[in-house]
């Protein structure tokens, strides 16, 4: 073994270099502080790793995207495990690169000669901010949509060239196809290049300039870096893995229903380290926002760029450099008080979105003269592994009329369903196709909800859907008990002569009309 | 650097430390990205009874050959595969051949006049039941689970 280790040797000269890369002499006290670097490296390292393996499953076109998303959430084994590290490993990277910021500012240790380190290690800041950037768009969700809309729209607001760099950025006219291609080509490609220069050249500075080390010079002999302050960046990586690997397995990477341009309802939140530029938006209205897009950013990665010769001072304590304390205490104050606020201001996650409407489609669509196409072996693929390609409008025009093939074309044939039943069916498929797990309801209120859809919702609403012709009922068990609304399903005409609703008696069951009087006596 | 504090036998100790932990962390991922990468190979097929026609429809003791749709999900997404079984009749019974020849899986198909199943790709040959005549072929064809509903032929794929 040992000749084959000496012949690669004496043709790669790896030993000199093995020795070159881990024997280098670190002086005494470099410290704990000094593994921030480490760690971003062992983090952006996880995003790489995980990354790739993602590519592997990921489509990136508007059709599939989505859905690919939600195969490797659901249907991959480890996959949603994989996408965790790769979604909570970029927030991770983020608070390191600013840890690590910090720790560089507060040791002084971007002076000279080490202007070019801290300038590469400025452009790999944006760099990781521009991967959370485009990253974000790939899933197709409404977030991902919807975030990319806002941050388009904003940089149009760069002053002349606006237009042109928002249709850069698009690929065109509209946020669509040629989108997602080119913030994924630019994801996978064109930054991880971008970070990979950045990187070694970060590393190739840090190696040739030495480390800064300790403010102040402590006494004691220089120790080779491997093993121990290798050791001290393997403690602080196998910490911050742990943290990483708690979210992971305890949090699920949210998804949101599949990217909606006609929905004007969604209100678009950025990632939280986008946050605190999104919440100073809201401070310069109209004509002042290219100050918060454009000026303050700019002044800050401008002034964090050129630090080093703004500081040219010789001095690295902390307490002799009260100036630059005084910018990095005043900006971190703002943007903490910037998050903090934006956060405050966050809406909460509707939630449940399984309203008696999704839980009704869900039986509607069951329904025999569906299962005759949608079952295995049939026409179509089985309901419930339907994965939604039309839009509503098309689906509403298939369940009226599920044999044209253009619906809408003819008159619905009678025994189709109904607009509004149709929209149950519409809402329960979006949800499924969302990944939304069917909430575990009673026997009593899935017949309720059923019958409900099958006769009342064409013309009663319950909140806020179905029909407006007759009476809205999600309170109506503030005003009637379960025997007088059974009566009155029944027949209306027994209860009150003028009564226009016709009578149920004949196609509901005894068991259907009493869940159903029961489930809406108890709307209080 | 040879003081009490760096001895060879405290830096073989340290790099045993430093080894084991990545060891740690690098075999978690691995499980992780190794468990993404490999699991599709391990997925089985969901087995479906489809039907395949009309009994009364097949000739007696002649392969017929019937295209079976099979909507599945094929990753993350839906497709309709087509697949061509032969349906052998005898008398009340019948029997499902697979198409797929067992030697390298090439397409095979029914000839009339030498009342063969002949794989274009390397000449195997097999006789009306499936039996392998000649040629490479290392197994006869497999035979598909079928039952009678009815006058309906089903089978399962």
């Amino acid at each position: 073994m040992r000749g084959v280790f000496d012949w690669l040797d004496s043709r790669t000269g790896f030993r000199a270099a093995r020795h070159h890369l881990l024997d280098e002499p670190i002086p005494s006290g470099v410290g704990w502080w000094f593994i921030t670097g480490s760690i971003l490296l062992f983090l952006l390292g996880v995003q790489v790793v995980t990354g790739i393996v993602l590519t592997m499953y990921y489509v990136p076109s508007p059709e599939s995207a989505y859905d690919s998303v939600r195969f490797i959430m659901d249907g991959l084994p480890f996959g949603a495990l994989l996408r965790g590290f790769h979604f909570f490993g970029a927030s991770f990277i983020v608070v390191a690169a600013l840890l690590h910021l910090v720790r560089v500012v507060m040791f002084g240790s971007y002076k000279k000669p080490r202007e070019l380190t801290w300038m590469t290690g400025v452009l790999l800041l944006l760099v990781i901010l521009a991967f959370a950037l485009s990253g974000y768009l790939l899933p197709w969700d409404q977030k991902a949509y919807w975030a990319t809309t806002v941050t388009i729209n904003i940089a149009r607001g760069t002053p002349v060239l606006g237009e042109h760099v928002a249709n850069l950025m698009r690929g065109g006219a509209d946020l669509g196809a040629l989108t997602l291609v080119r913030w994924y080509s630019a994801h996978v490609f064109l930054l991880p290049a971008a970070l990979i220069v950045l990187v070694l050249s970060h590393l190739y500075l840090m190696r040739r300039h030495g480390i800064s080390g300790p403010i102040e010079p402590v006494a004691g002999p220089a120790k080779p870096f491997f093993p121990y302050h290798v050791l001290k960046d393997t403690i602080g990586m196998a910490v911050v893995f742990a943290v990483l690997l708690t979210f992971v397995f305890s949090i699920r990477v949210p998804l949101d229903a599949i990217a909606d341009p006609s929905d004007a309802s969604y209100i678009p939140r950025p990632e939280w380290y986008f946050l605190s530029l999104f919440q100073l938006l809201k401070y310069f209205p109209g004509p002042l926002e290219p100050v918060a897009t454009m000026v303050i950013p700019g002044v800050v990665v401008g002034g964090l760029l050129m630090l080093p010769f703004l500081d040219s001072s010789p001095h690295r304590h902390p307490f002799r450099r009260p100036v630059v304390m005084l910018c990095f205490g005043v900006l971190g104050l703002a943007v903490t008080t910037l998050t903090t606020l934006g956060l405050r201001d966050t809406p909460p996650e509707a939630a449940s979105q399984w309203t008696p409407m999704a839980i009704a489609g869900q039986a509607l669509a069951a329904d025999e003269r569906c299962q005759a196409c949608h079952r295995p072996g049939g026409a179509a693929n089985p309901v419930s592994e339907l994965r939604l390609r039309r839009d509503p409008e098309w689906i509403a025009g298939h369940l009226a009329d599920p044999e044209v093939i253009a619906p809408g074309l003819r008159p619905a044939p009678p025994g189709g369903l109904q607009p509004a039943q149709a929209a149950a069916v519409v809402q329960y498929l979006t949800l499924a196709r969302a990944g939304a797990q069917p909430p575990e309801v009673s026997v009593e209120e899935r017949m309720a909800a059923t019958a409900f859809a099958r006769h009342c919702v064409n013309c009663h609403q319950i909140d806020g859907e179905g029909g407006a012709f007759g009476p809205d009922l999600s309170h109506i068990g503030q005003t009637r008990d379960a025997a007088w609304l059974r009566a009155w399903i029944a027949d209306p005409s027994e209860v009150d002569v003028l009564a226009n609703m016709p009578g149920f008696s004949d196609a509901m069951s005894d068991t259907e009309l009493g869940v159903l009087s029961d489930y809406l006596a108890a709307r209080k | 650097m040879s003081n009490s504090s760096d001895s060879p036998e405290r830096r073989k100790f340290l790099s045993g430390v430093v080894a084991t932990i990545q060891a740690a962390i690098g075999g978690t991922l691995g499980v992780i990205l190794g468990g993404s990468i490999l699991s599709p190979g391990f997925a089985r097929r969901n087995e479906n009874w489809l039907d395949a026609g009309r009994l009364a429809d097949l000739a007696d003791e002649i392969p017929t050959p019937v295209t079976l749709r099979v909507a599945r999900q094929d990753g993350y997404s839906q497709v309709v595969e087509r697949q061509v079984v032969f349906l052998v009749k005898s008398g009340s019974d019948v029997k499902a051949l697979s198409s797929t020849c067992t030697h390298l899986g090439c397409r095979v198909s029914w000839q009339p006049d030498t009342q063969q199943l002949l794989c274009p790709c390397h000449g195997g040959v097999y006789d009306k039941a499936g039996a392998v005549v000649d040629g490479p072929p290392p197994e006869p064809l497999a035979v598909l689970p079928t039952r009678v509903e009815g006058s309906q032929v089903m089978v399962q794929v």
